[in-house]
């Protein structure tokens, strides 16, 4: 009897909430929208305009197509600007960069969280303190230094300060993992008598694998987007990497808008066919990367 | 700590000594020269490259010197300098925490709110995040072209403007990055767009890692929908929300290489920011000793900036829990 009472009462309640939740529902997805047209249409207005001729970007039909795909832009942006240099000089400096960082970090993370000493903690403070510390801040005294030092426009003027401002981040994340590693390793290998190199090389290191990707992630977005350092120690012309490329070519071709669009596609495609590849793998190192105050 | 949870479930009850001794046997026990040869040439290049410039930026701030010739030392002169006979100095401060003031205060709100709805309604939340990601990773170089030429005027093929004539407001028309009045405001739109996305991933892997038992323990109690995200989100991603908030800040304090890349900190200094004049006067003005003064009093702004926005937190932390 009750419940042949409740059950109609009921019914429009939910059907009412039901309803309420689907017009929010609505109103999330069309934000979610939104954003995505914000966010991505611009990067993809540019693959468009890099595909224009002049007479097509100045008529002022931002929407349209190009009436015939202008491959010629990416042939002059190619030749014009010594794309291939700067791309390889990017990868050489990210890459022993990463190398760097990866070897010195791991080493002092090592030493931080399996080793017993006093300082241990003091250095990690230290590490911690320069996290803090902007780059900007040190430009200028680098400079005069390198200048001095007599390796200014030189590839390791770039290396060495990349190095050092990625380790904090690199010491953190890696002896935040080393930590929780079973202490039951060592013990059978020091029973063994592996040293203590050996137990580094060939038992903490194969473990720490993927924190060790994640600071690889991490100093690949870093050091391959980085432009200041970039634009400041570096002068010759086949020295310098894609960002600084990309600025002196948009500053040399002013009027070849279309090449222009060209360039900038070139020098964002590496980075977006990586990101395409591991985009998940990239978001949660960026997530434990900003994760680190 | 890590045997504290131990103490209070008797089935896993441990002799604190008997803890104490094997973590003594656990911890690797070398000589000193093996933990320096782990530690010293990472450490020492950190040194040597990080804080010793800051060490020497902080003297050559007293120095009148333009790099090459000799330097002259005179004391706080660059400080008083700076604060009270540097027109660019106090708007460019200015600029610059209006650059941080809408990337906390609009940025990362927005972020919140996106990353609460992307939780609530989104089965398989992976491509909208990583979509909005997808900005961050790009280099500001690339950026800041790109939003260049979509600022440009109509007549040299900008998006906006074009835009803006096909819907028939012409008047609505700028040329925004050299109108000094709009140009500041073209700028941080960029940075707001680019990095969006960054804070968007933060806080909705932060709402994913609250536990999902909390919320249903609530759904018991009648608490639901926005009135969960209100008792239960809000608080639980204040840590992650600081994180956020530290990011942005410090972003802002820092970001000049978009200015640098999109205006110079021009026309006539509208755009500048403490970093793009510290760089102008260093690098353009030749002034080190006066740039090497406001590296100091930037790097300082920026320390300074981390403990309070640590002391806000913790207290806000208090309040929640």
């Amino acid at each position: 009897m009750s419940q042949s009472v409740i059950i109609p009462a009921a019914k429009p309640v939910i059907a009412k909430r039901l309803r309420g939740y689907s017009i929010k529902k609505t109103m999330a997805w069309i934000l979610f929208g939104i954003l995505l047209v914000t966010q991505l249409y611009p990067l993809l207005w540019l693959l468009i305009y890099s595909f224009k001729t002049n007479e097509e970007i100045l008529s002022g039909s931002f929407f349209a197509f190009p009436a015939n795909w202008e491959w010629e832009n990416y042939v002059n942006a190619v030749a014009g600007g010594k794309y291939w240099s700067y791309l390889s000089n990017s990868l050489f400096v990210t890459s022993i960069t990463m190398v760097g960082v990866i070897f010195l970090s791991s080493l002092v993370a090592f030493a931080i969280s399996r080793f017993r000493w006093k300082y241990g903690q003091v250095v990690m403070l230290v590490f911690l303190l320069g996290m803090m510390i902007p780059m900007q801040g040190t430009l200028l005294p680098l400079m005069v230094i390198f200048k001095n030092v007599g390796i200014l426009n030189t590839h390791l003027s770039l290396i060495l300060p990349y190095i050092a401002f990625q380790t904090p981040i690199a010491v953190f994340i890696l002896s935040g993992f080393m930590k929780t590693i079973p202490h039951e390793i060592e013990e059978s290998a020091i029973m063994d008598g592996a040293g203590v190199f050996r137990i580094f090389r060939s038992m903490i290191l194969p473990v720490s694998i993927p924190p060790i990707m994640t600071v690889c992630i991490l100093t690949f977005i870093n050091i391959w987007n980085e432009y200041i350092l970039a634009a400041t120690f570096v002068s010759s012309e086949k020295l310098k990497t894609l960002p600084f490329g990309v600025y002196s070519f948009v500053s040399q071709y002013s009027v070849n808008y279309g090449a222009i669009g060209a360039f900038l596609v070139l020098g964002a495609l590496p980075v977006i066919v990586i990101y395409f590849l591991l985009a998940e793998k990239i978001t949660k190192g960026m997530v434990a990367g900003a994760v680190k105050g | 700590m890590a045997y504290g949870r131990g103490r209070h479930t008797p089935p896993f009850v441990v002799d604190e000594r008997d803890v104490k001794e094997a973590e003594a046997l656990n911890v690797l026990k070398v000589s000193g020269w093996v933990i320096a040869a782990f530690v010293l040439p990472c450490l020492l290049l950190y040194v040597c490259l990080v804080f010793i410039p800051i060490l020497v930026s902080i003297y050559s701030g007293m120095l009148d010197w333009n790099g090459i010739g000799a330097s002259k030392f005179i004391g706080f002169a660059n400080y008083t300098k700076m604060f009270t006979n540097d027109s660019v100095f106090w708007p460019a401060l200015g600029r610059t925490f209006l650059l941080a003031g809408f990337s906390m205060l609009v940025q990362v709100p927005i972020a919140l709110f996106v990353a609460i709805l992307i939780s609530r309604y989104v089965r398989r939340p992976n491509f909208l995040v990583s979509s909005y990601f997808l900005p961050v990773i790009l280099s500001v170089v690339i950026i800041g072209q790109l939003w260049k030429t979509i600022y440009n005027p109509a007549s040299m093929g900008g998006m906006i403007n074009q835009i803006l004539i096909g819907l028939g407001l012409d008047s609505w028309m700028h040329s925004w990055l050299t109108e000094p009045k709009v140009a500041i405001f073209a700028v941080i739109l960029v940075s707001l767009w680019q990095y969006l996305g960054y804070h968007i991933l933060i806080q909705f892997t932060g709402i994913q890692n609250i536990p999902a038992d909390i919320y249903e323990a609530a759904k018991i109690d009648g608490a639901e929908g926005f009135k969960a995200d209100r008792y239960i989100t809000l608080p639980m991603i204040v840590p992650i929300f600081k994180i956020s908030v530290v990011l942005s800040f410090i972003g802002s304090l820092q970001s000049f290489d978009l200015i640098m890349v999109m205006t110079g900190g021009g026309p006539a200094h509208a755009t500048d920011v403490i970093s793009s004049h510290m760089y102008n006067m260093s690098f353009l003005s030749m002034k080190y000793g006066y740039g090497s003064a406001i590296a100091t009093f930037l790097v300082f702004v920026c320390l300074l900036a981390t403990l309070i926005i640590n002391f806000l937190f913790t207290r806000l932390d208090k309040r929640y829990s």
